[in-house]
């Protein structure tokens, strides 16, 4: 379509409030240079908006926001776009958010429904938040772009019409259906030939609802399953997690001997190959450690590969170091480490690089000093991640140790971050790629501590987030592309929308998994009292790469910590810090090992329990037999209302075999099933006018949940009618 | 820093406001030179006016001293109209002070002299109530906190 994309002129035509002088008119002029042409908000309590009004119909393609030639508190950090023909029905085009700089940005606007072109009069700016969160919104300049050519604009206005039309029609024939009203549906369907949904939810609906097939109905529903019609559903389920606690085989019977011993603060990795979690180091409480330990998942075996690594040229005893594993060449990285303040000194600050080789059981030490070698300075608290492709590792972020020496300079004592360094293996050559920033430019990063850093192997990107810089909480999630040395900020942490984004913090785990284009975050423990979420125990987050959403899989409250049930502690790993967690991406388990339960009346104590954690959806298996448990369940139902024996026969065969007996939940269902067999149907509200009985209702009812499994092109419409009906 | 001169006592109280958008910024302001001998002038006050401003950008150290600032803004309007000072440095506490630690610039306010109740004499120092409002928390920072999180 070469049609011409052009300035649209508007009008603003209601908003919720300003301040002072700073009117509403004046977003139409840009005036880049004067601090006083901008519209405020009088308040930044929602709803804050402004509403334009486009000259005439038009397909709005995009928004241009100017700004101050400085910095501004009040920029948008998030807002949202709405569009419509009419102020009371517009659809959201865009949420999003301005940097906080002099830059004019332009964003593309939603103008499309299934390759579709639509209109739109009034368009709505919804500010949520500003860059300093207690100040008032400002918008300095709107610009909007778009189509308003008729003979362009008008075939649109004519489609949309149609479509709003379609999809009202399609309500109708859901409601005449639901309700009975044949002849209305028939004849309405004949007038218009508007499909209500798939043919084949028709034959279903026509087995189920108006004949009571239930064997044709279960016999349609299998197909459906085969065919993978089911697929879309299950991958819209959220993951059920499944820990079981590890009890590692024994050899000599003496368990302290045969299993790494409590610590918080030490290092695992994972070679998914051989299925061998590796750990080393970490504190037990009262002194650093050198014991380095292989995990066979096969054997199921705990093998002490070194009691001390020191005694073999490896590294000193440490916690808060970081690892990490080249699987292909089957060798092992340690950097960085933490030492109390009273044992700093020039010599101990050294930050020394280490090679662990597995098929060879050697240690190298690669540089007594990366920062002698153009690398970091000693750190701790950092993230390191390999490439084995490209044979590079990825440093980035963690303090920088320091004596405490000099005092007097209050300057030097300001703690100081790593900046995102890399490391050549081959060529055994460091590389410094970003410094440590504070500013807000769209390349650079702020290095921090406590964050989590992960490399896609496919997309080839370290993906950071959270972490904390000195009293700062980090928020911000970003992408690092190691190839064209390129950051995208995914998100900066301003998201308002609480509970649907993970608490970052400090002492969270997480893993990727470059096969399903997912991160998956653990929270961890931590005590401070500001967090909104004090009572959660556990959760655990999934972040959707390709669909740039996260999702919570679970999330227990401090209840049932408090549960005096002693087996639901072991349930799962409690709550903690300073523990370790792994992903073998292949098998799809992932391992935990110890930590800190932070218990502040045993602050030396540590952990030394050992998890496995496996996420489950739905299998097409589950729920094929959950469907045919839905009917079987109310063809018991209706059974039992004309002849009871033969249900209660029903319900002990052929429901009986529907059901999971070992779900605790789904045998309390079914123990209470037999009740209908003593329920009249009398209690039954008809619905308004129809004439339909109970039968007829419920099994619509559950034609209507059987739906919900197939996917969104085939059903029909989700809403209902009497819905649209206000008291 | 209960302790103030009483050369500052016998100054008269200003009400602030933003240049920019009018807003009342502060009743407890005072007119004042800065210690780092900059000729620019001044107001400050004592209690954190946090209801009308808020800290902006990062901290950064004064030209003329290690006293380290965060700038505010005027919560109505965004902009910035003056400075906190999050950490004063040694020699400053050490020389004759008022202890203020919030201070506005002129070009961005104006003042007006505060009045006494009976509304027929300017408001002196000396005869405003007396401050025991605590600001702890913006002195100092809890260093090492997180270290206890890390093994």
């Amino acid at each position: 379509m070469a049609a011409e994309c052009r300035v649209l002129s508007y009008t603003v035509h209601k908003w919720s409030s300003f301040s002072s002088s700073y009117l509403p008119e004046n977003i139409l002029v840009d005036k880049p240079n004067d601090q006083s042409s901008r519209w405020s908000s009088e308040s930044n309590y929602p709803p804050q908006f402004l509403i334009l009004k486009v000259e005439r119909p038009a397909i709005v393609q995009s928004i241009t926001f100017g700004k101050y030639e400085k910095t501004h508190v009040c920029n948008l950090k998030k807002f949202k776009v709405f569009g419509g023909m009419n102020e009371e029905n517009m659809t959201e085009l865009l949420s999003s958010g301005l940097k906080n700089d002099y830059n004019k940005e332009t964003f593309t606007l939603k103008h499309k429904i299934d390759e579709q072109m639509f209109p739109c009069r009034f368009i709505k700016i919804v500010p949520l938040l500003s860059w300093g969160p207690s100040f008032n919104f400002s918008i300095w300049f709107v610009e909007i772009n778009g189509i308003d050519d008729p003979d362009i604009v008008q075939p649109c206005l004519h489609w949309y019409s149609k479509y709003r039309e379609q999809e009202a029609i399609r309500l109708c024939l859901k409601h005449f259906r639901q309700h009975n009203y044949t002849e209305a549906f028939e004849s309405l369907q004949k007038k218009t030939r508007i499909a209500l949904e798939h043919p084949m939810l028709t034959e279903l609906h026509d087995k189920l609802v108006l004949k009571g097939d239930f064997d044709g109905s279960e016999e349609l529903i299998e197909k459906a399953v085969n065919d993978g019609l089911f697929s879309q559903y299950i991958s819209q389920q959220e993951y059920k997690p499944q820990w079981n606690q590890i009890i590692p085989k024994s050899i000599k019977g003496d368990s302290d001997d045969s299993r790494p011993g409590m610590r918080g603060g030490h290092q695992m990795v994972i070679d998914v190959q051989s299925e061998t979690v590796y750990l080393f180091g970490g504190w037990d409480g009262t002194q650093d450690l050198a014991d380095f330990w292989a995990y066979s998942v096969r054997e199921n075996q705990w093998i002490c590969i070194s009691r001390d690594t020191e005694k073999e040229n490896g590294p000193s005893a440490r916690s808060c170091h970081k690892m990490c594993i080249d699987t292909q060449r089957r060798q092992i990285y340690t950097l960085g480490r933490y030492l109390d303040s009273s044992v700093r000194n020039s010599k101990s600050l050294k930050s020394d690089f280490y090679r662990y080789d597995i098929d060879t059981n050697t240690w190298s030490l690669l540089s007594e000093d990366t920062a002698a070698d153009g690398g970091p300075k000693l750190v701790f608290d950092h993230q390191m991640c390999m490439d084995s492709e490209k044979h590079m590792i990825y440093t980035f972020g963690g303090r920088i140790l320091t004596c405490n020496g000099n005092v007097d300079d209050s300057r030097a004592s300001e703690p100081q971050f790593s900046g995102l360094f890399a490391f050549d293996c081959h060529t055994q050559t460091w590389k410094l790629l970003r410094e440590d920033s504070c500013n807000a430019g769209p390349e650079d990063i702020q290095s921090r501590i406590g964050h989590c850093m992960l490399f896609h192997s496919k997309n080839r990107c370290l993906y950071v987030f959270g972490g904390q810089r000195s009293k700062t909480y980090l928020n911000d999630f970003f992408s690092y592309d190691v190839d064209s040395d390129h950051v995208e900020i995914i998100s900066d942490g301003t998201k308002k929308d609480s509970g649907m984004v993970p608490m970052t913090g400090f002492t969270q785990r997480a893993t990727i998994d470059p096969e399903l284009n997912e991160i998956h975050v653990l929270s961890g423990l931590s005590k401070d009292k500001e967090k909104r979420e004090e009572n959660v125990r556990n959760s655990f987050w999934i972040y959707d790469i390709v669909r740039n959403s996260w999702s919570c899989v679970y999330k227990n409250d401090q209840a049932s910590k408090e549960n005096p049930n002693k087996n639901l502690q072991e349930e799962e790993p409690c709550p903690r810090f300073a523990h370790q967690l792994v992903y073998d991406e292949l098998h799809k388990v992932h391992y935990l090992f110890g930590g800190n339960p932070g218990k502040s009346c045993s602050p030396k104590m540590r952990l030394d329990d050992f998890w496995s954690l496996k996420l489950c959806r739905p299998s097409k298996e589950y729920l094929l037999r959950h469907c045919k448990y839905l009917i079987r369940k109310h063809r018991f139902e209706e059974r039992a209302q004309t002849e009871p024996l033969g249900a209660l026969k029903y319900l002990q065969n052929d429901l009986f075999v529907t059901v999971d007996h070992s779900d605790p939940e789904e045998t309390k269902e079914f123990q209470l099933l037999p009740s209908a067999l003593f329920k009249s149907g009398k209690d039954f509200t008809p619905l308004g006018f129809s004439d339909i009985d109970h039968t007829y209702a419920q099994r619509t009812q559950l034609f209507d949940t059987l739906v919900n499994f197939f996917p969104d092109s085939m059903t029909p419409p989700k809403g209902n009618l009497v819905d649209l009906i206000t008291l | 820093m209960s302790f103030v001169a009483s050369v500052f006592k016998e100054r008269q109280v200003s009400i602030l406001h933003c240049s920019f958008c009018r807003q009342v910024l502060c009743t407890r302001g005072m007119k004042a030179e800065l210690l780092g001998g900059t000729d620019e002038e001044m107001f400050s006050t004592d209690i954190p006016p946090t209801d009308s401003v808020d800290l902006v950008g990062s901290c950064y150290y004064f030209k003329a001293c290690q006293c380290k600032l965060k700038n505010i803004a005027c919560l109505r309007c965004g902009n910035e109209v003056g400075y906190h000072v999050v950490a004063p440095c040694y020699p400053c506490l050490l020389s004759c002070n008022n202890g203020h630690l919030w201070m506005f610039h002129s070009q961005f306010v104006f003042s007006k002299n505060r009045m006494d109740k009976s509304g027929m004499y300017t408001l002196l120092w000396k005869d405003l109530s007396d401050t025991d409002e605590k600001h702890e928390g913006m002195l100092g920072l809890h260093e090492d906190e997180h270290e206890v999180y890390l093994r």
